[in-house]
């Protein structure tokens, strides 16, 4: 188990910089996940941590030893690929059983050791077969296996469920969670997944062009976003973004008036509004009216597409109960306190 | 009568030229000559063509020159075989790599693939040459040799240096088809192996041999194929000599047929080495396939 800290750690490919002088502790025992669309520089991250790529600039510590230069064998972290990464010619016992064999392991030890892990990961009938006999999801738990049995200091995981449908990514994740729990290791993260960033992160790092755009919990990310690409990534479907102005202690967008108390007058602003933050109108809240264009029934919830005032376009969420069709009026209630503003210059969150 | 609809008709009609030209050019020999091996066919005396049965076969196998010619097939058939798919899985591993030159190094590669076998053959009897070879003159230069020697007149090195002729045509068609082959091996095993913490020598092994045995396979069973058959190089280097030295089953079919003019037992030969290539192939892929 390890606390892994990342000093200003620079990633250049020739003039392209994937990865801009990154610092990030990572907590001993804690669930980080590297959250980001594709090129954001999570993988090269990982990469970095592992030790399967260099460095350009930067200090990589694991528990403050510097290992900055050492191979991948030598830094003690298991890692588990988008691909399964089994090797195809070895049963599943063997490939459990493989990081042991490198380390010259005694036979009874790595029988053990395969057993337990099998057992833990519920594929303990699966020992004999070979990869090609497997389920997409019965791999990746062989992968965790194989990560497991090396009892390591970390492990890194590399968008491990992408490759799975629905239903299955679903079940690997409580997986995840789980053996997270029972081992109490280290584990770092990546994905370009919300929900699964949401749902297994101790924190999460938002990254973009090899920056991180904020580090927080979960809940922080999702309640009080940094900046509008946080806000914009998460959140199905997604924040309603609306430009405007600041004046008189509220937001001002033709006949759209919201108040907004603490932002200073005559800002350039972009308001952010969560599908899911109306309600049903109360004297307490802000009414929000508009006319419904396309009504998406989920089952448990139900979104509208409204054209909304100032010739704004809003994905709401139908308050429960309700009852609405295309082409008819609607009106909402709006928290104020539930607001996002953001400076319309520098995308950052007003506070 | 057999029905056929317009497609299974216009089909036969298209088909037709290529089983024309095939039944004539392909099975008509194969048939020909196997009914001459089962005659008493001397071109000498062109009207007298007995049928003798396997008489041809069993003359053969009386033949100290057939076992001879076995012998030397055999080992000309398992230096040329080893050392071109040794070559070319460095080869292979070699290319496989990024660096500098590399593609120019790639084209290079298939230069002696594309050499015409007779061109290989006179370049490398020049190379060998006792008073003006490249071999000669570079060896005396360097001082590793005292005086020009004939190389091909050595009767333990003949077959040695006509297989090494034969790898340096036949090595680039087998590395391209491993380079081929390790393309294929996803990128992540090499990861999850060097994590695992497996060496250079282990992903190798753990890795690249088992991903590598189809490759393998296929290199194993064409360069069988090629060279036990293989012909050009003897009849333009050694002619079989000297002695017996390079006397191989090719050349024993060429010079028995087209020198004794014996077709009937000529064609015995090219029957018996036929099967022999069938059986080798076979048990190749019986053996080695099952594994993959």
């Amino acid at each position: 188990m390890a606390t892994i800290v990342c000093e200003a750690l620079t990633k250049r490919y020739g003039a392209v910089t994937a990865l801009d002088a990154l610092d990030l502790t990572i907590a001993h025992g804690e669930f980080m996940v590297l959250l980001g669309p594709s090129g954001c520089g999570k993988t090269t991250t990982l990469n970095l941590i592992a030790g399967l790529e260099e460095a350009s600039e930067g200090r990589l510590l694991f528990d403050g030893r510097d290992v900055t230069w050492l191979p991948p064998h030598r830094r003690e972290v298991a890692m588990v690929f988008q691909s399964y990464a089994l090797y195809p010619n070895k049963t599943v016992f063997e490939n459990i059983a493989f990081p042991l064999r490198l380390r010259r392991t005694p036979r009874a030890g790595i029988e053990r050791a395969v057993r337990a892990a099998a057992e833990q990961l519920e594929i303990a009938h699966l020992l004999d077969r070979r990869p090609h006999q497997l389920s997409g999801g019965q791999r990746q738990r062989v992968a965790l296996g194989r990560a497991i049995v090396r009892n390591p200091a970390a492990f890194l995981m590399d968008e491990p469920l992408s490759n799975l449908d629905a239903a299955l990514r679903l079940s690997m994740r409580s997986l995840i969670k789980r053996l997270h729990h029972q081992l109490r290791a280290t584990f770092v993260y990546v994905t370009h997944d919300q929900a699964e960033a949401m749902t297994l992160a101790d924190r999460i790092a938002v990254m973009r062009g090899g920056l991180i755009q904020q580090l927080d919990t979960p809940e922080g990310i999702y309640e009080r976003p940094a900046n509008l690409f946080v806000a914009g990534f998460l959140g199905s479907p997604p924040i309603n973004l609306i430009e405007g102005r600041i004046e008189d202690g509220a937001f001002r967008r033709a006949e759209l008036r919201l108040p907004a108390p603490r932002a200073e007058p005559g800002r350039e602003v972009v308001l952010g509004l969560r599908p899911e933050d109306v309600e049903a109108p109360a004297p307490h809240l802000v009414p929000l009216a508009g006319r419904v264009e396309l009504v998406s029934p989920l089952g448990s919830d139900t979104y509208a597409e409204v054209s909304g005032p100032a010739g704004t376009s809003l994905t709401l969420r139908v308050p429960k109960g309700w009852r609405v069709r295309e082409g008819e009026g609607i009106e909402v209630g709006v928290d104020p306190a539930r607001l996002h503003l953001f400076d319309r210059a520098t995308e950052r969150r007003i506070a | 009568m057999l029905r056929l609809g317009y497609d299974e008709r216009a089909a036969a009609l298209l088909v037709f030229p290529v089983v024309a030209v095939l039944l004539v050019v392909a099975a008509f020999p194969i048939l020909y000559s196997f009914w001459i091996s089962l005659h008493d066919v001397v071109l000498t005396r062109p009207l007298r063509r007995p049928f003798v049965g396997l008489d041809n076969y069993l003359r053969v196998f009386a033949d100290e020159r057939f076992w001879i010619a076995v012998a030397r097939t055999t080992v000309y058939t398992v230096v040329t075989v080893a050392a071109t798919t040794v070559l070319a899985v460095l080869v292979a591993l070699l290319l496989n790599e990024a660096f500098p030159g590399q593609r120019l190094l790639n084209a290079l590669l298939l230069l002696p693939w594309a050499t015409p076998s007779v061109v290989n053959g006179l370049m490398w009897k020049w190379i060998y040459d006792p008073s003006y070879g490249l071999l000669n003159g570079l060896l005396v230069q360097l001082g590793v040799l005292e005086r020009y020697r004939a190389w091909l007149g050595d009767p333990d090195l003949t077959l040695l240096l006509i297989a090494n002729a034969a790898v340096w045509k036949q090595m680039p068609l087998a590395a391209l088809l491993l380079i081929v082959t390790m393309k294929a091996i996803p990128e992540d095993l090499y990861r999850a192996a060097k994590v695992d913490g497996a060496g250079t020598f282990r992903r190798f092994l753990h890795v690249t041999l088992p991903a590598l045995r189809p490759g393998l396979m296929l290199v194993l069973v064409y360069e069988t194929m090629i060279s036990i058959r293989h012909f050009d190089l003897f009849l333009i280097m050694t002619q079989g000599g000297p002695g017996d030295a390079s006397f191989t089953l090719s050349w024993f079919i060429y010079v028995e047929t087209f020198r004794s003019l014996r077709f009937g037992t000529g064609a015995a030969l090219s029957y018996i080495l036929a099967m022999a290539t069938f059986l080798l192939s076979y048990l190749f892929i019986r053996f080695l396939g099952r594994r993959l």
